[in-house]
Parts: C-alpha cells; sequence; structure tokens
C-alpha cells in the first residue's frame, strides 16, 4: 500500500520546502518472534515483570542507556525502526553503537521495520508533535507485539523515562517501566546499577558553585549570524586544563583563549562551542604555569595567576555562552581513592588531561581501585563543580602492561580489534602465488640484485632497491614497492577498513596493522623467500645521481636479500664481498651522499628528535634495557631514495590528475614560531636565522661547530627544539589547494608512495599512478576531490593520533624501565617555565618536568624565592641561576607511592638548590 | 475566444447560431446552462494545495507553491500573488505552435492577474509576516491539459478550489537580540493557515452569438461568437474586471443585459462550488 509522507523544512538559506516521500506499506515484515532472531523463551528474570517478556526501549532509553543495553545479559530487545530513525537523527556514536548491537547475533536484538508494516504504521494526526507521533509509534508496535505474544502468554515490555509516554501506555493497557525500576529489579545482575546513566533530577547540588546557563541553541544560532558570538571546536591545553582556546570558523580568524572553570563554561575539550568576546581589557594571556592535575590545590593557584595577568595586555579572551554540539566520548581513567570505599559517590580522573574529573556512582568502588576503568559523561549540571557520569567497564590493573596499551589505544581511538570476518573474506588464501596471467601482465624484474634493507625485526618490508651499471656507463636505479593495491580493490570491506585505519601504529611491543596480517607480513611482505608483485620506479642516471629518465611499472620481483642496516653496512664496508647485491648497495650509497647533499644545499632540514629502543624481557614483556637508536650510513641511503621516489611520483601523479593527486605538504610556520628557539640560542651566542628553510638549515649547522662555553650537545637541543616549532605536514588533495611546498623537504612537490603496507596514503598514490601508466582500471571515486579531501582529513587524524599513540607507549615503557630504580643522570634543560624547568635526558629520551615551586618530596613551597625572566629563557630559584640548554644532573624516580599516580619524577641534584633538590 | 481558429463551414456555424436562437444549444444545453463541471482538490501532494477541473471537454490542474520572500517596496505589509498558465501541447493542435500558445496563456494570466490584482479579491495582508522584511508568495500554476471550450471560467474555478485547498504553514516570527527576526516552522505539518477565499472571483464569460448571448461556450460556438465580455465575479455579485473580446461590436444595452447576466451567473457558479468543496472530502472527485 502506497502511503506519502509529507513534511515541511526550512533550509539553511530560509527557504520552506515541503517535501513529499512515497511511503509503502507492507504486510510481509518479519517481527523475529519465529525463533531466529529472538529466543522462543526469553530468559531475563526481572522481579517487576512475572512473566516472561521481550524489552522494547524509546529513543531517549537507547540514546541515554546505552551502556546497558550493550550488557550481555540485556537481551531479546526489540529495536523499533523509529527509534533507529530517532537515534540516526540524534547522536551519530550511538547510532553506530546500536548497529554493533544488533548485529551481534548473541544479543538477540531485533530490528522491525514498524513503520513499513501495515499493522503497525499510524497515520500523523493533526496537532500532535513529532516526539508524540514518535511516542505513539513505539506504544502502537508494543501493542502488536503484545497481540502476537498472547498465545504464547510472553510479554512485550515498553522501556521509557518519559512520564507522559509512560502513562498513555498503561491507560493502553501496555507493560510499561523507567529504566531504572527496570534494571534495579533484574534478578543476578547488581552491577548493571553502576552502568545506569543519572537521570538530570538526580544530580547534587554543589553550593559552592554555580555556572552561568548556556544559552539556547536558536539564541545561539542567531547570535553567531549576527557575528556577536563566535563558533569554534574548544582546543584544551594540555598545559592547564582550565584554559582553552577556540579557532572560530572563517577564513582569517584568530584563535580566541579562554581561561578559568566560569568562562569555560562546563565545555569539555573538542566541544563545538559559542564564545563571547570580553571587553579588550579584561584581555588575558596563556598563563606559563604548568598545572599539575594529581594536585588538587593548583588548580586554585593558576586562577589568581589569571588575575595578575589580566593587568598586563592581552590576546583576544572570551567565553563560551553555549554548546553547540558536545563531543563527549568514554574516557579511560582511574578511581579517586579518597572517600570510603563504601560509598557509592566518587571522582574519576580521566588519563587525558584536558578532560575534567568527572563524578560517578558505583557500588564496587573496592573492586575498580587500582584498576583502570572506562566512564562516560551524561550531563553536566549546572550547580555541579564536575560534569556527572556512569562507569562503563573496567580494562584491568593499573601497571598492567595489557591494561596500559589498552588505554593508551582507546584514548588515541585507534582501531585495535581484530578484522570483521567481512574485511578476512576479501583476502586470498594463504597459499596465494602469483597467477600466469598477472605474471604476462607485469614486467618480469626477478633477475635483477634487488635487496631490502629494514630496521632489524622488521616483518612487514614494503620497499626494495637495486642499482645496475649499464655498459654506456649510466646507472639503472629502481626502487620497488609493495604491490598492495593489487590485493586491496576500491569499495571492498578491507578498502573500507584499511582507509577508517588509515595507518599501522608501533607501539613498542606491538604492532596494530592497518592490513590484516597475511597482506602485511606475508603476501605483500617483499620477503627474500619468493616471487612478489611490486610497483617499481626506475631511474636512469649518471655518476652523478642527476636523473636521466624515470618511468614506473607494475612488475615481479625477487627479492636476494633481506637485510638489517647492521647487515648492510657490514657488507658495504667488507672490502672481500663483490657479488651483485654489495655492488648495488655501494652505488646506491654514493648516490645517496650525493643526493643527501643536493638537498641540504636546496635548504632541506634535518630535524631530531630523541628516539630509544627498548630491550624487553622476553618471558615478562617488561623493558629491561634501552639504547638509543644509531643512524648508520644505510638508513639515510634507504631514506634518500625513498624520498627520491615519493617527490618523482608526486611529480607524475600531479601532471596527470592535477585536480586529484593526493600530496603531502608542510606548511612553512610563521616566523614568530621561531621566537623560543631564537631566544634560546641567543643565550649561548648562537644567532639562528630563520627566514627560509636554507638559512635554517645552515645555521643548525653553524651551530653545530665547537665552540667555548658551548656543550656539543646543545647543537642536537636545538634541532629538537626547531622541530616543535614546526607545522606538522599534512596529506591533501591538490585541486582544492595551491601551496604544494613541503618545507621540511625543501621540496616543491612531494606525496607518500613507499610504504602502502603500512600507509592509506600511498594506497591512493598507487591507485593513481597505476591508472596513470594504464597499469590497473579506474573507479569512480578516483577523482572525487571532496572525497579525496575527506579521506585525506581522516589520514592527517589517524596519523597524529598514531604519533601521540607511540609517544605515549614510549613514555609507559620508560616508566614501567624506572620501575624500583632511582638514578642520577645527566640531562639538558630545554624549556624555561614560570614554576618549573622542562629537563631532557638523553641517554633515555626522556623529557621531564622539574618543579620549583616543590620541595623533592612533592609539598608545595610557594613562589616567592623564584624569578623569572621570560626574554632570557631564565629562572632563578633561591638563589641558583638556571637557563635553557644549561647541563644539569637529575635524579629519576619512579613514584609509586600513589598507585593511582605512578609516574616519574625528576629532582634537582646539580646545582643543588636549597629547600628544592633532594638532600 | 479561442485564439485557435477551427474550420466550421457556413452551414454548420448556421445550424449553432440557430440552435442557440431556440435556447437550444447543439449539446441540448438551454442558454444559460454550463456543461457537466467535475472537480477534485488535493491532487498533487507535492504543491500546498491543488485542484483539477473538467468542464466540458476542458480539463485543467491547478497547483499552489508557497515561498517566503521579501514585498514590494510600494506595499510593505502585503504579500503577493503571481500565476503562471502554462498550456500542453497536446491541449490542442494549434498550441503546438509556440507563438501561437503563448498569446494563449498570456491572455488567460492577465485575466487572473486583472481580477486578482486589487484590495477585494484576497486579503494581501495576511500573507505579510514581518512588515516590509517577509511575506508569503503564493504562486499558482496553472497547466491546461485539454482545450474544449470556455478555458478562462474553468481555470477560475480551479483556482478558487485550489486557493481554498492551500495551507500555509503557520509560522512563529522569533525575535533575535540584534533585531533580527527569524521565522520557525510549526513541528506540526497540521498546523497550517488558510486563505481566505470569500471575496475571490471566478471568471465568467459570456459570448453573443447571432442575436443572444450564452455562457459556457464550447469551442465551435466560440468560433460563431462576435463578441464576448469576460468578467470577474465574487460571490457577493461583485465585479472586478471586465474584459471585451472578439472583434464584434455590442449594444450599449445588450451589454449591461450580459454583465447582469454573468453577475448572476457567476454567483450561482460560486454558491455551487462552495456547496461541493465544503461537502466532498479531499482528494475525491465532485460534480457541480
Amino acid at each position: 500500500m502506497l502511503k506519502s509522507k509529507v513534511l515541511m523544512v526550512k533550509t539553511r538559506s530560509g527557504k520552506i520546502l515541503k517535501i513529499v516521500r512515497e511511503h509503502y506499506l507492507r504486510d510481509d515484515i518479519d517481527n523475529g518472534l519465529n525463533g531466529v532472531d529472538l529466543d522462543d523463551h526469553p530468559m531475563l528474570e526481572n522481579d517487576l515483570i512475572s512473566s516472561e517478556h521481550y524489552i522494547i526501549p524509546d529513543t531517549n532509553v537507547v540514546l541515554k542507556q546505552m551502556d546497558v543495553l550493550e550488557h550481555s545479559c540485556m537481551r531479546n530487545v526489540i529495536i523499533l525502526q523509529t527509534v533507529m530513525r530517532e537515534t540516526k537523527h540524534r547522536s551519530a556514536p550511538i547510532y553506530k553503537r546500536l548497529r554493533t548491537i544488533t548485529q551481534n547475533k548473541d544479543k538477540k536484538f531485533h530490528v522491525f521495520t514498524n513503520e513499513h508494516s501495515i499493522d503497525t504504521w499510524c497515520e500523523r494526526r493533526p496537532k500532535e508533535s513529532s516526539n508524540d507521533y514518535n511516542d505513539r509509534f513505539i506504544r502502537v508496535a508494543t501493542q502488536f507485539y503484545n497481540e502476537c505474544l498472547s498465545e504464547r502468554n510472553q510479554k512485550a515490555v515498553l522501556l521509557t523515562n518519559d512520564k507522559a509516554n509512560c502513562d498513555l501506555a498503561k491507560k493502553e493497557g501496555l507493560l510499561a517501566v523507567t529504566v531504572e525500576d527496570y534494571v534495579r529489579n533484574i534478578v543476578g545482575f547488581p552491577e548493571l546499577l553502576d552502568k545506569l546513566a543519572k537521570a538530570d533530577e538526580a544530580m547534587e547540588v554543589d553550593k559552592s558553585i554555580s555556572y552561568p546557563e548556556h544559552l539556547k541553541l536558536s539564541q545561539l544560532q542567531t547570535g553567531i549570524k549576527s557575528g556577536r558570538f563566535k563558533q569554534g571546536k574548544l582546543n584544551i591545553s594540555r598545559q592547564n586544563y582550565l584554559e582553552g582556546k577556540v579557532l572560530p570558523q572563517g577564513e582569517g580568524s584568530k584563535e580566541i583563549l579562554i581561561q578559568g572553570r566560569m568562562h569555560l563554561n562546563r565545555a569539555v575539550n573538542e566541544d563545538i562551542v559559542a564564545v563571547e568576546m570580553l571587553p579588550e581589557n579584561q584581555w588575558s594571556l596563556p598563563s606559563d604555569v604548568i598545572l599539575d592535575v594529581s594536585v588538587q590545590p593548583g588548580a586554585e593557584i593558576s586562577e589568581s595567576h589569571a588575575e595578575d595577568l589580566k593587568k598586563k595586555h592581552g590576546i583576544p579572551t572570551g567565553k563560551v555562552v553555549g554548546i553547540i554540539k558536545r563531543s563527549w566520548r568514554s574516557y579511560c581513567g582511574i578511581l579517586e581513592s579518597f572517600g570510603s570505599p563504601d560509598m557509592t559517590r566518587h571522582l574519576f580522573t580521566p588519563a587525558e588531561r584536558r578532560i575534567p574529573r568527572i563524578r560517578i556512582e558505583t557500588r564496587q568502588a573496592k573492586l575498580l581501585i587500582g584498576q583502570r576503568i572506562v566512564v562516560a559523561i551524561d550531563s553536566w549540571p549546572r550547580f555541579s563543580k564536575y560534569p556527572q557520569g556512569h562507569f562503563v567497564k573496567a580494562l584491568g590493573e593499573i601497571g598492567d602492561k595489557d591494561t596500559e596499551n589498552k588505554v593508551l589505544l582507546l584514548e588515541h581511538d585507534v582501531a585495535h580489534e581484530p578484522f570483521s570476518q567481512a574485511v578476512l573474506n576479501c583476502l586470498p588464501s594463504a597459499n596465494w602465488s602469483i597467477p600466469d596471467e598477472e605474471l604476462r601482465k607485469r614486467e618480469d624484474l626477478r633477475g635483477l640484485p634487488i635487496c631490502s634493507v629494514d630496521p632489524p625485526g622488521c616483518t612487514d618490508i614494503d620497499d626494495c632497491l637495486h642499482l645496475r651499471e649499464w655498459t654506456d656507463g649510466n646507472l639503472e636505479v629502481g626502487v620497488h614497492i609493495a604491490d598492495v593495491t593489487h590485493f586491496i580493490r576500491p569499495g571492498t570491506a578491507l578498502d573500507i577498513e584499511a582507509r577508517s585505519r588509515g595507518t599501522t601504529v608501533y607501539l613498542c611491543d606491538k604492532r596494530i596493522d592497518m592490513v590484516p596480517e597475511l597482506l602485511s607480513s606475508n603476501l605483500c611482505s617483499l620477503r627474500d623467500d619468493g616471487d612478489r608483485l611490486a610497483f617499481s620506479c626506475i631511474w636512469v642516471m649518471n655518476h652523478n645521481a642527476e636523473i636521466i629518465s624515470t618511468r614506473f611499472c607494475k612488475s615481479v620481483i625477487r627479492s636476494k636479500a633481506s637485510m638489517t642496516y647492521a647487515q648492510a653496512q657490514m657488507l658495504i664496508d667488507d672490502a672481500t664481498q663483490n657479488d651483485d647485491v654489495t655492488i648495488g648497495l655501494r652505488g646506491l650509497n654514493k648516490l645517496a651522499k650525493i643526493l643527501k647533499a643536493r638537498r641540504t644545499l636546496n635548504g632541506a632540514l634535518s630535524l631530531s628528535s630523541p628516539e630509544v629502543r627498548f630491550h624487553v624481557d622476553s618471558e615478562t614483556h617488561d623493558p629491561i634495557d634501552l639504547e638509543t637508536k644509531k643512524l648508520r650510513d644505510t638508513n639515510s641511503m634507504v631514506e634518500e631514495f625513498m624520498l627520491l621516489a615519493n617527490c618523482s611520483v608526486a611529480e607524475k601523479i600531479q601532471k596527470e590528475f592535477s585536480d586529484c593527486a593526493v600530496l603531502r605538504r608542510h606548511p612553512e610556520p610563521p616566523k614568530s614560531n621561531f621566537d623560543v628557539l631564537v631566544n634560546a640560542a641567543r643565550t649561548r651566542g648562537l644567532e639562528l636565522s630563520i627566514n627560509t628553510s636554507r638559512e635554517l638549515a645552515l645555521s643548525l649547522d653553524e651551530a653545530e661547530k665547537p665552540a667555548e662555553n658551548v656543550h656539543p650537545y646543545i647543537s642536537v637541543l636545538l634541532r629538537i627544539l626547531a622541530t616543535r616549532c614546526m607545522y606538522q605536514a599534512v596529506y591533501f588533495c591538490s585541486g582544492l589547494e595551491s601551496d604544494f611546498r613541503h618545507y621540511g623537504l625543501a621540496a616543491p612537490i612531494y606525496t607518500h608512495f613507499t610504504s602502502p603496507i603500512r600507509r592509506y596514503s600511498d594506497i591512493m598514490v598507487h591507485r593513481l599512478l597505476a591508472a596513470s601508466i594504464g597499469a590497473d582500471s579506474t573507479f569512480s571515486d578516483l577523482l572525487n576531490k571532496q572525497e579525496i579531501q575527506q579521506i585525506c582529513n581522516n589520514l592527517n587524524f589517524r596519523h597524529r593520533m598514531a604519533q601521540y599513540a607511540q609517544r605515549a607507549s614510549v613514555a609507559l615503557h620508560t616508566q614501567m624501565f624506572f620501575r624500583g630504580k632511582m638514578v642520577d643522570e645527566q640531562g639538558f634543560i630545554i624549556v624555561v617555565r614560570k614554576n618549573a624547568v622542562q629537563v631532557l635526558i638523553p641517554k633515555y629520551g626522556l623529557e621531564g618536568t622539574v618543579f620549583l615551586d616543590r620541595d623533592h618530596q612533592g609539598n608545595a613551597v610557594g613562589t616567592s624565592n623564584l624569578e623569572y625572566n621570560e626574554d632570557a629563557c631564565e629562572i632563578v630559584a633561591n638563589g641558583v641561576l638556571l637557563k635553557v640548554f644549561d647541563e644539569v644532573t637529575v635524579q629519576i624516580s619512579h613514584d609509586a607511592s600513589n598507585i593511582q599516580h605512578q609516574r616519574i619524577n625528576l629532582h634537582l641534584m646539580k646545582p643543588k638548590i636549597e629547600g628544592i633538590s633532594a638532600p | 475566444m479561442s485564439l485557435f481558429g477551427n474550420n466550421l463551414s457556413d452551414a454548420e456555424k448556421c445550424f449553432i447560431i440557430h440552435g442557440i436562437q431556440d435556447d437550444f444549444r447543439t449539446d441540448g444545453r438551454s442558454c444559460d446552462n454550463y456543461r457537466t463541471i467535475e472537480l477534485a482538490v488535493n491532487v498533487l501532494t507535492n504543491t500546498h494545495g491543488s485542484s483539477k477541473v473538467r468542464l466540458g471537454n476542458t480539463e485543467l490542474l491547478v497547483g499552489v507553491k508557497v515561498e517566503l520572500g521579501k514585498p514590494e517596496k510600494a506595499t510593505p505589509d502585503e504579500g503577493r500573488i503571481e500565476f503562471h498558465v502554462d498550456c500542453s501541447p497536446n491541449a490542442t493542435p494549434a498550441a503546438q505552435r509556440k507563438a501561437a500558445n503563448k498569446d494563449f496563456v498570456n491572455n488567460i494570466e492577465s485575466m487572473l492577474v486583472r481580477t486578482y490584482a486589487n484590495k477585494i479579491a484576497i486579503d494581501l495582508t495576511s500573507l505579510c509576516i514581518i512588515k516590509g522584511k517577509m511575506c508569503w508568495i503564493v504562486h499558482v500554476d496553472v497547466l491546461i491539459l485539454e482545450c474544449g471550450g470556455n478555458i478562462l471560467d474553468c481555470t477560475s474555478l480551479g483556482v478558487k478550489s485550489a486557493l481554498q485547498d492551500t495551507g500555509i504553514p503557520r509560522v512563529v516570527v522569533k525575535s533575535g537580540d540584534e533585531g533580527e527576526e527569524e521565522v520557525e516552522l510549526p513541528d506540526d505539518p497540521f498546523d497550517v493557515q488558510h486563505i481566505s477565499v470569500n471575496n475571490v472571483p471566478i471568471l465568467v464569460t459570456v459570448s453573443f452569438v447571432g442575436t443572444r448571448h450564452i455562457i459556457d461556450a464550447t469551442v465551435e460556438e466560440e468560433s460563431c461568437c462576435s463578441a464576448s465580455v469576460v468578467m470577474g465575479v465574487t460571490r457577493r455579485g461583485r465585479i472586478l474586471g471586465v474584459r471585451k473580446q472578439c472583434g464584434g461590436s455590442l449594444n450599449p444595452e445588450t451589454l449591461v443585459e450580459m454583465l447582469e447576466f454573468g453577475k448572476k451567473s457567476g454567483r450561482q457558479l460560486h454558491v455551487a462550488l462552495d456547496k461541493m468543496l465544503k461537502s466532498y472530502e479531499k482528494g475525491t472527485t465532485g460534480y457541480l
């Protein structure tokens, strides 16, 4: 039967449209009761309901109590299409979770398309609000189920928290209960109560605080339209959780500073907020104070600090007047230990420093203390200092490596669950070999002396090299990259999964693959155990490393050797070896040096960041030793040719697809970014020139020359600091951007081509390149600019998260390494702040904060004895001068006194400062 | 008034004229009778109001759409009503000729505009939302499906029915802080206001054939007509706009007679139409 659905819509430009959609009703829609989707005998004992029953939640229950629904005991639930539709409309993340549960066969969730069933369709009545209409849909469907179930003596129970709806349902003879009542009376699962999201009325009134009221959305929209408010995403400072910045939408807008609890007005990191500017005389400056979250009084200090700062001339400052979109997620963290564990109200401290503490209610506090747990925020009422939340799940013991790994993957939004069956179905069989047909289509390079050089233990080898000399004296150099796109076809489940993961994440003891292991470590990995498919980039060069010609082809290769950097270096150095591979390596090494010198001359920066490698105990998997990574010639040899291949490919795809090439650019940082670096260098009598990347590179090289009063390690420190002044390089679609330059590499155009096993961007580049040489078929999204840019944005986000996760993993291992140790080590001051100095310890690649306003036991001693000089990058503490780049000795210890806050403490040993240094 | 001449022979014309003189027309009607009128409203769900009318062999479809717009400078507190007429090329063979088609529809449009362009037909101030800033613009689109004579009367019947059927969303004006006014749509799609059609005119064409005047001329009768008068008649019998068509001249007394006759017929038509619109449910066809 055909019906039509009529709706009135107001468009963004203010037009009012009447939209009519055809709507078909059917009489053959499955109600799920035939034993496939739902059990015949739903077993969930509940004291409230005497008979066997199925549960029908309404939309608000799904939106608010997802954690309850996700619990394993909630089975045999009927999700109505009306609920699905409304959920989708109201919250995308909840909708995704709902979809996941409904697809889980064990959960026995049945989706009933009630709006298309002729038995449960209702026509909208005049004067009925859309909410009432939806509620009626739900009641009619419940009624329908009750009729279906009556002969079995079973019931359908409507779960709703809406009182009006509940009353109406009861009037219609339906069984309707609130979620609280239902959960409270479930037999056998008392822990479910913790997962119950708090209803607003149950909030606790904290008399000490009263936040300003948020404006309504309509008021915000008119305000934003008129320019009175600015809209943007809130970015809380990593140093100080009571300070944040908002970058308003629109071209040329400046960041707005937001300071203090009241001005932040319950906004949480990453929320989209509306901001009202403060009058200019109240403008402020970001504070230089590092706020240590674990020490509660710190919060108050910062607010008094903010007061002094206002007297100075500040930057644009505003206050949050309303929230446009919350981006709350679940947070990992720990339960605060203070208060009796028998109480039900507790505070939760998230691992992410930028998130405020969350008030939760739990009856299992005894059990949860000492564990990492996940908590979701439900609401943040005006009279509550902290947001209200509820317990979601426990991850495991604090300090346990698996738990901590889980925490950092969750916190960085790294998808680490095993690949789904749909993805695995896209894989070829494990004993796949190259079919003859494929061999005929490809260039056969199996005879060439190809080899790979990688770090030790690498199983996902994406690149191989070869070099041979032609009789005419020219050199043929080839870079062969794993042909991943042969296996990952566009649009398949595998492709979509890889696209959303974006990159492989390397933790210290674990690798989270972007593509399943069969591909990453076997079929695609260019190991020396057989034939592999490759995408080759082959140059003809002369002995001065000048390119004479470039070509690209799909090929079949057979790697002669998979080497580590050290092995390759040994071969090159060993004069007795004279096989093809070794000769090739020597030639490559020679060319690489020329290429590198040329690149440096063009202004490519060689930057530095301390990198360490852990030796892990084979049984406990705890780190037992660590070393900083060594750089050999061979490292830079591989790197040079990869850069060259990337540049050649970038030029090619940009020429062929000028509108939709996937490129990588590194924007030039504004001069002001370097202020800190230049100031710091000046304290040591070094003048850095920062006008162009070339000048910077030269002056950094200049700093390497030994001079008086200058510690040789300072040049490394300068490079580390310089790295921090830069922007991050990003992927982008060439059709939507005009500046292609890569600042760090001093390249006019650049992309990523050489690691398709671990980066999705390279897969996109492979597809473009393959299409441009006619080696592969094209597909429609290949040329979709907007789509490409969207994927690029996701990749940029994933890369950043992967980096953070990596760093967090190193930090975690460092902490475990120092467990029970106390070491004095040499370090360097790299940043001086108002109440602390940041110290880098090269031996461990460890960077930490030495607080100067506390004694060695962590008790605050105040800031009265500190004299901070920002311009000179120095601070005088109790008469002792500390300058940037000073060499100091610090005592590193692992502080486990508080099991909740295990961390590494640094104390200044030399120079000794009275009252601060450890005795 | 047909612009599309047809090829009746003199004998045929003579037959028609003689019949009319005896108050007995070729289809059996007397001079003051309309042919059967079939009418349906709310036939197009995509519009805000619609109707379909069939008068003898003349058939047309009317759709009304409303949109937000800015009032004219001269009349800041009034909305607007705009007419657009289209003639399907299948309506009559002559309509396939572009130029003739255009003249034909322009003629209809101008007559509609003439009878609606006054303060009586429709209370345009009721269409104003924010004085000088925002008002409803009512677009009336007529699609002629078949031409069987007396297209103007038929069109006006369709327009009145469609306007009666039109529901305009009852928007609420909210004022922002800076004097910015915004309209908000009601959540309920049934929350609409109707345009008052109490004073909407119906066009009545009185044709002078031979020595008598008739209403609702067929195509054949139109080709025998020496002169005709179209007038917009309101329910109360008020005449809003008159136009004389065809080349022939009219005696002043005859003209007065014709006007009186048209007025009387128009009032009867209004009564019958209103009765029908009231008694028949939406979506069903009714007969007058």
